[in-house]
């Protein structure tokens, strides 16, 4: 029976109080989008990241002088690393008609050209979890001192530009929400407090008629609900109208915002997000009122 | 019903009430009297544990106080009706909310907290101002809520601190014979007054008070 009067009062409070009330909501919801807004670069270069690993290949160039044999025990000396999950010979005449292939439009570039100059070669592939910019590099220069082997090509760079861009995206992406976690949490606290004082004298004459401190405190755990998810509700409908704004409609005019992904499904948990955190607020008020 | 045995409680160094030692039966009506400051209302605060005392034991329906637990205080509250001196009506609620408010702390059921509300409001003959608010109301109406709202639970003890305080002696007089019809239904009354006039030639039991020491206990 305390929940739907505790609801009710709830209810009377939070129109009762309507101002503080909605600042609080509106508070929530403008960090909860600032949350969400640079939390999307981060998913975003965590999708590149997750899909690296499929596309990425190693390209080992062989001696021109090797032998078919020779190529053959250069295969299993490195499928014998445990980072390797594929290995595919790529012949210098299937290298060359690949090229060839692939600059078809330019193909003038082969234009007296007597012998092939591209070598022999080998594309490893890596398994998932070997695709680390360290692992990379060691197997790399383990492969490079096996004789046969002339040059090794991975894209070194690109492969550390983006694991260490993602891993300081999400260590800052981390503490933003933390601190802004902490700052919603802090305007419930705030929120629950004020209205607590507010209602002192009620409540003092709540408790003189005999009321438990949960009948006291359920209210205000359900206005600290009610405001943190106000607040995600609020900051959803924010963020949906931004994405539609700025990815959808501006996507034909900047088409690098058109590969833009828009976690959905993480961002439908806002209200969620809200009401725990609001519920946190309350709690942590509530525990540290005398009463 | 209640039990104070050598009971003494300080403000600031100043004794209020000083080794107080009585008891009181079920179904007794006794008034507490004594001039302001006296000690009335302290004694009260004890019974309801609004304060602790600094030395004694008080026993109050079988509960030892300085036993009980803080999550027992509620408990104990539910078994005590309170008129309260500053009367502690909620002016954002109706008189209806106001009296029902000590039934929603029992999670009593809509339909049993609307028929006692309404009986209890009828025997403090306030049914018709069932929708009114406090501030609406006068003196007299406003203390015959706050009865309402202390006896609606049917309590086994009723404490009223000085519950004719400024009315008039015709209001009063029915103020008292509302005390006396709760009496005569088993419930135990303490009432502190500083008015002569309720508890004279009433047969009552009188605590008397004087600087925080009880002086005297005779019946009228």
């Amino acid at each position: 029976m305390t929940v739907p009067y505790s609801l009710r009062l709830s209810l009377q409070r939070l129109f009762g109080e309507i101002w503080i009330n909605l600042l609080s909501i509106l508070t929530i919801a403008a960090g909860l989008f600032i949350v969400c807004l640079s939390f999307i670069p981060v998913y975003n270069l965590d999708v590149v990241a997750k899909k690296l690993p499929d596309k990425f290949s190693m390209i080992v160039y062989l001696d021109n002088s090797l032998n078919r044999n020779e190529i053959n025990q250069i295969v299993n000396s490195l499928k014998k690393n445990k980072e390797v999950n594929s290995i595919r010979y790529i012949s210098k005449e299937a290298a060359l008609k690949e090229l060839k292939s692939t600059l078809k439009d330019s193909d003038f570039i082969f234009e007296g050209l007597d012998e092939n100059p591209l070598p022999d070669s080998l594309e490893i592939k890596l398994r998932r979890d070997a695709v680390d910019p360290n692992v990379v590099r060691t197997f790399s220069e383990k492969a490079a001192r096996i004789d046969g082997i002339t040059e090794i090509n991975y894209g070194e760079k690109f492969l550390s530009t983006i694991y260490y861009l993602k891993i300081g995206l999400q260590t800052l992406g981390t503490i933003f929400i933390i601190i802004m976690s902490v700052g919603i949490v802090f305007v419930c606290y705030s929120t629950v407090k004020i209205l607590f004082y507010r209602r002192k004298e009620e409540i003092e004459t709540f408790k003189l008629l005999g009321a438990s401190k949960g009948f006291i405190r359920t209210p205000f755990l359900i206005e600290g609900a009610f405001i943190g998810g106000s607040g995600g509700a609020l900051s959803l409908i924010g963020i949906y109208l931004f994405s539609y704004i700025v990815f959808f409609r501006l996507a034909d005019k900047v088409p690098m915002f058109k590969s833009v992904v828009i976690p959905e499904n993480i961002f439908l948990s806002l209200p969620l997000v809200g009401i725990l955190l609001g519920i946190t607020g309350a709690a942590i008020a509530l525990g540290r009122l005398r009463y | 019903m209640i039990e104070f045995f050598d009971v003494t409680k300080e403000y600031n160094n100043q004794t209020a009430l000083r080794n107080i030692t009585f008891s009181i039966v079920k179904g007794e009506m006794v008034f507490v009297t004594g001039t302001s400051g006296s000690g009335k209302t302290t004694l009260l605060k004890l019974i309801y544990l609004a304060e602790k005392p600094d030395k004694g034991e008080i026993s109050v329906a079988g509960w030892e106080t300085e036993k009980l637990k803080e999550s027992g205080i509620p408990l104990l509250r539910r078994n005590v009706g309170i008129v309260f001196q500053d009367f502690r009506l909620l002016n954002n609620r109706n008189v209806f909310e106001n009296v029902a408010l000590a039934l929603r702390i029992r999670n009593m059921n809509e339909k049993d907290i609307r028929t006692k509300v309404y009986h209890s409001l009828k025997t403090v003959n306030l049914r018709h101002k069932s929708d009114s608010v406090p501030e609406a109301l006068s003196g007299g109406e406003q203390q015959r809520v706050v009865i309402a709202r202390a006896i609606v639970a049917e309590p086994i003890l009723l404490l009223a601190d000085e519950p004719t305080g400024n009315l008039d002696v015709d209001t009063a007089a029915g103020i008292m014979r509302i005390f006396n019809e709760i009496n005569a239904k088993g419930t135990t009354v303490l009432i502190a007054t500083h008015n002569r006039e309720l508890f004279k030639n009433t047969g009552r039991r009188v605590l008397r008070l004087d600087s925080g020491n009880l002086v005297g206990e005779e019946a009228e």
